[in-house]
């Protein structure tokens, strides 16, 4: 009698309908009636619209050529945005003295940079007087007349990098007078705290459209008769004091999530009311404030966009300006806004990533 | 007596004794007045100089300057208003037509956007893949491209449409072409009274019925179905009404007479696609705050629902959605707030809206700068606070509901 | 507190650009002392002022800033150019941030007398004219009772058309853009059924139009649009040097005189194009110029037939014909005053 020995069957593949593509469609996209139906209208829809967008963007669009008569096919012409390419980032900045710009970019990327590789133990103490500094510099380098460079005058500067440049220097200064606003709100003392409220409230409750046309009308009337303010600072201001009032309800925010025992921990070890505010509470406020920090950003920077009601030569304002110009009035409207819409949308979406990226981290720092 | 001193006194009072230490200059409650006044003295000279120099500004330019001009005749014409209008209407009218325009694409936009963004910020969490990546998707597209941008590219896909001889036609009654949308408008005749104080009734008696089943239910756990018996009364009562008094009705149907339509109602391509670009906006920003808000609820809710029994469509709207606003509605008042704020892009496709109609047409014309941005500011800054204000009224009850 | 730092801020910022500041004293010293004419210019209109791919300026209105700045510092390309907005332009004038105003605008009444402004000459006569698309079958304004206009906003034309439809017992809905080209696509879209605009740029407008031939003009022109640079009031010196350097370019073409032939008339021309030279005369002292100045203007710049045959005319893409503009002895109405 032989004895039967148990010999195992080899496993088998689990079962089609639970693994593997097919199961993830049924689960994914199939699951119900209603998301049959939502599937099949989403495909549909997708088959429909995509094929000739793709054609008119990339298969019969026009890339190699100098001017309008080089645009022959039937899809973009993306001629229009290589000739106009400097306009575009740079403005009318001279060609010699486009290093300045790159200059002041690079060096706003890397303080930033820099803001998150030092080690904690520097990094408030280096990075924000950097900061605080860098709007200045670039100021100095980008005039030029200050520190012996061929002066570039303001009417000059346009193009993309205005964009960054500007919200940059906005949100920077915005920061100190953020922080006071913030704290004067919180503060003790009544008028102080209504001057505030009302600052904010004003700044935050009036569109930024009507607030740049007022920059632009208005601000000069509000000068001494023989003081000519630039433009462009004037818009500076308004955007500074704009981003103010933002920032502050940031900064609120933040003094809100500090718990209050390390407001009790700082007056029991008899700090002052600044050793307080600016050792203990900042830098927990920096931190957990950062993602709304970004994201006020991320607002401002796409304000900037705003700044073409006022003639300030912007991104999209020189592709109106570009669309004017006798030599291209074929209607390159399309391609110009899409241009624009796409870089935005690359910075913007980056920049949101981030801020995802951070709130994450923040997030686990907090459940440990 | 301890609770009323703030830190900063107790600090000052157990100090230990240096020189000027006790001194008044030190005592944080003489130091805010000090603070304070010397901002009050600041702010009183920043003011006064500013005031001095526009007056003295304007008076060496030679600008006119006081409100007489908001009563001579504008002269040119606006393309939509809500109030009958003439090219010879002051600029009063303008103002007010402004203004109504200003709110009448706040609120469109303010339903729609709102609608787009629970739509979205639920479809994040559904379980078909598909519809997930494209709540994602809208999101991250739309939220990342500055507004303008998108107004311009709407009022382009409008401008697609085909002109006014060869519009898109549906039954005789609707149309749609590039001039605009037009549908039919119901006209009341005599009798048409007794209809609409049908509609009145009806809704007072769908609250009564609300009320009355509230307090069953506490009473005896019993529920009514609320939903159907309002939709029966809504549509019912004045259906009731309308056969009884003979369909006192009739629809003025829109016809394409000389260039264009005439009669019927018809919506500007402006206002809709500034309505389109708003919703779609700040949809975007409210399905974020919707998608932030449910994943507040922390998931033990949700189990906790399931456990007592609850089918999984009472969930969403008894647990998790309540919930949920606690979340939502602070950022839901300042979406709104902007959503406002953004209605002034209307000047880069000419809706006449208060931004583009007065502090754009009607300054261009008149010059006076100074009276005009403060009256546009001015009305920004109400129609603000009156959002924040429902908002926040709106907001205490979700907290209190809460406890 | 707060307001201290943003005064301090203001401060430090002010220092990096207070050197383009202070308005006071006469216009010309300040200019001469800058070295260079701050301009007021749209930010886009074709053939009177607009950027190419480098930056450069160039167009009508674009040549009176440049001819101011051959005359007074005897280099056209010291311009700075700054692009205004038709709501921004005359407060820029006024506060100082711009020596000449030269953006076409309509020299009307109430500009000249309540704004505290002077028009100093005209460069081209304009007028409001219709565009309608040929399908439509009409062939005059008349005929166009009920229907849609596509309008620039915050013109000058925005009041002519209302004017135009109240007199002629007709209705209309203006349908406004912000831009030109806002303008033209929403024409060609259909969204209205005529456009108006100065006549000068219904011809721009057309061709950009994808298909130029099925847009017509109409003949009626429905009101005077005199457009010329424009400079603060009370500031008579700087007034004259605006207003003769707009004649000398006028006056050039009158007496023959171009870029091309200017050395050879200076040195050998008859006595009235050597005073306009300066070989002769005075007249660039008495208005506190160097004798070459309208020689400077007309081997910089041009004289106006050039200038207006490059930017507008058969030498551009808009091929405008003279017309009212051409000088008075050729049937339009273009006349320098006398200079001597």
């Amino acid at each position: 009698m032989s004895v039967k020995q148990f010999k195992p069957l080899p496993a088998q593949p689990a079962p089609i309908m639970t693994a593997g593509p097919i199961a993830w469609v049924r689960d994914n996209l199939f699951s119900s009636t209603f998301n049959i139906i939502a599937t099949i209208l989403i495909i549909g829809s997708l088959v429909a619209v995509l094929p000739g967008m793709i054609d008119w963007l990339f298969i019969s669009a026009n890339w190699s050529g100098t001017s309008q008569s080089d645009c022959v096919k039937d899809g973009a012409c993306w001629v229009f945005i290589s000739a106009w390419s400097q306009q575009i980032f740079y403005g009318s900045y001279p060609t010699d003295e486009l290093w300045r710009v790159n200059l002041c970019l690079f060096l706003l990327a890397g303080v930033i940079a820099l803001s998150f590789i030092l080690p904690d133990r520097l990094r408030n103490k280096v990075a924000v007087p950097a900061f605080l500094l860098l709007p200045f510099i670039g100021l100095l380098f980008l005039d030029g007349s200050m520190i012996g460079l061929p002066q570039v005058t303001t009417n000059l500067w346009g193009g993309f990098s205005l964009n960054v440049l500007l919200a940059a220097a906005s949100i920077i200064i915005a920061f100190p007078f953020g922080f006071l606003w913030a704290l004067g709100r919180r503060s003790d003392m009544p008028f102080a705290r209504s001057v505030s409220v009302t600052c904010i409230e004003f700044f935050r409750g009036t569109p930024i459209l009507a607030l740049f046309f007022m920059g632009s009308v208005m601000l000069p009337l509000f000068f001494p008769a023989d003081v000519n303010v630039d433009k462009l600072l004037r818009v500076w201001i308004i955007l500074v004091l704009f981003m103010s009032a933002y920032m502050a309800e940031v900064f609120r925010s933040g003094f809100q999530a500090i718990p209050s025992g390390q407001y009790e921990a700082a007056d029991s070890i008899g700090l002052g009311y600044w050793q307080k505010t600016l050792l203990i509470i900042f830098p927990q406020v920096i931190k957990v404030s950062m993602p709304n920090i970004l994201a006020t950003f991320v607002m401002v920077f796409k304000n900037t966009v705003f700044l073409l009601v006022i003639a300030v030569p912007e991104m999209l304002q020189v592709i109106m300006s570009a669309l004017s110009n006798s030599n291209w009035l074929g209607g390159h409207a399309i391609e110009g806004y899409l241009f624009v819409a796409f870089i935005f949308w690359a910075c913007c979406f980056s920049m949101s990533l981030l801020a995802t990226s951070i709130e994450k981290k923040l997030d686990t720092s907090h459940n440990k | 007596m301890f609770s009323k001193k703030t830190a900063e006194q107790i600090k000052f009072e157990t100090r230990p004794n240096r020189v000027g230490a006790k001194a008044f200059y030190n005592n944080p409650k003489y130091r805010g007045w000090i603070y304070q006044s010397v901002l009050f003295v600041f702010l009183i000279g920043f003011f006064y100089s500013i005031v001095s120099n526009t007056l003295d500004n304007m008076s060496a330019q030679g600008i006119k300057s006081g409100f007489s001009f908001l009563n001579t005749s504008a002269g040119f014409d606006v393309l939509m208003s809500l109030i009958p209008f003439d090219t010879t209407d002051s600029y009063l009218q303008i103002f007010i037509i402004g203004i109504l325009n200003t709110i009448l694409v706040s609120v469109i936009g303010i339903i729609f956007s709102t609608i787009l963004g629970f739509i979205f910020g639920i479809a994040y969490f559904s379980r078909n893949w598909l519809i997930n990546k494209i709540a994602v998707i809208y999101v991250e597209i739309f939220r990342n491209i500055p507004v303008i941008l998108q107004v311009i590219f709407w009022y382009t896909v409008f401008n697609a449409l085909p002109i006014a001889r060869e519009s898109l036609n549906l039954g005789d009654a609707v149309f749609l072409n590039v001039t605009g949308l037009y549908f039919p408008k119901l006209v009341g005749e005599s009798g048409s009274g007794v209809v609409y104080g049908a509609i009145v009734v009806a809704i007072l008696a769908i609250f009564a019925i609300k009320r009355w089943a509230k307090k069953r239910q506490e009473l005896t756990g019993e529920q009514f179905p609320i939903l159907w018996t309002s939709l029966g009364i809504f549509f019912g009562l004045p259906l009731l009404a309308l056969l009884i008094t003979g369909l006192p009705f009739h629809l003025d149907y829109p016809a394409l007479k000389g260039f264009n339509f005439k009669g019927g109602i018809s919506v500007i391509p402006e206002l809709i696609s500034l309505a389109i670009a708003l919703s779609v906006y700040t949809g975007a920003f409210i399905a974020e705050a919707v998608r932030a808000g449910i994943q507040s609820v922390p998931q033990g809710q949700t189990e906790a629902a399931r456990s007592i029994g609850l089918k999984e469509s009472k969930i969403m709207s008894l647990i998790i959605v309540p919930q949920s606003m606690r979340v939502i509605t602070p950022m839901l008042n300042s979406e709104y707030q902007s959503l406002v704020k953004n209605t002034t892009i209307a000047t880069a496709i000419g809706y006449p809206e208060l931004f583009t109609v007065f502090a754009g047409s009607a300054l261009n014309q008149v010059g006076q700068a100074v009276e005009i941005m403060f009256m546009t500011l001015a009305i920004y800054f109400v129609i603000n606070m009156v959002i924040s204000l429902v908002m926040n009224h709106f907001n205490k009850r979700t907290e209190l509901s809460a406890r | 507190m707060k307001i201290k730092n943003i005064a301090m801020t203001l401060a430090a910022a002010g220092l990096v650009f207070s050197a383009q500041a202070s308005i006071a004293g006469s216009t010309l010293d300040s200019v001469k002392k800058k070295g260079v004419v701050s301009c007021g210019v749209s930010t886009g209109l074709a053939g009177f002022s607009q950027k190419d791919e480098k930056g450069q300026w160039s167009g009508l209105d674009v040549d009176v800033c440049r001819s101011v700045a051959a005359a007074v510092l005897g280099d056209a390309s010291k311009v700075q150019y700054k692009p205004l907005t038709a709501k921004e332009r005359f407060t820029a004038l006024q506060s100082g941030e711009i020596d000449i105003l030269s953006r076409n605008t309509t020299w009307t009444h109430t500009r000249d007398t309540s704004l505290g402004l002077n028009f100093a000459g005209v460069i081209y006569y304009d007028g409001a004219g219709f565009m309608v698309n040929k399908k439509l079958g009409v062939s005059s304004a008349t005929e166009l009772n009920g229907a849609n206009a596509c309008i620039q906003a915050g013109t000058s034309t925005e009041l002519a058309i209302s004017d135009y439809f109240r007199e002629n017992k007709m209705e209309y809905k203006a349908v406004t853009f912000d831009t030109s080209d806002q303008t033209r696509a929403g024409f060609e879209s259909g969204r209205c059924d005529f456009l108006v605009s100065d006549q000068s740029q219904l011809y721009a407008l057309r061709i950009g139009l994808k298909n130029p031939a099925g847009a017509i003009v109409l003949p009626e022109v429905i009101s005077k649009e005199p457009l010329g640079p424009v400079v603060r009031q009370n500031d008579d010196e700087w007034f004259n040097v605006v207003k003769w350097v707009v004649n000398a370019s006028i006056e050039g073409e009158y007496q023959g005189v171009t870029s091309a032939n200017a050395a050879e008339m200076k040195a050998k021309g008859n006595p009235g194009q050597k005073r306009l030279l300066g070989s002769e005369g005075d007249l660039g002292e008495k208005l506190g110029l160097p004798a070459d100045w309208a020689y400077q203007v007309i081997t910089q710049v041009g004289n106006y037939a050039e200038s207006f045959e490059r930017n507008v005319g058969q030498g551009s893409p808009l091929k405008i014909a003279r017309g009212l503009n051409a000088q008075w002895n050729k049937g339009g109405i273009l006349y320098s005053p006398a200079m001597r």
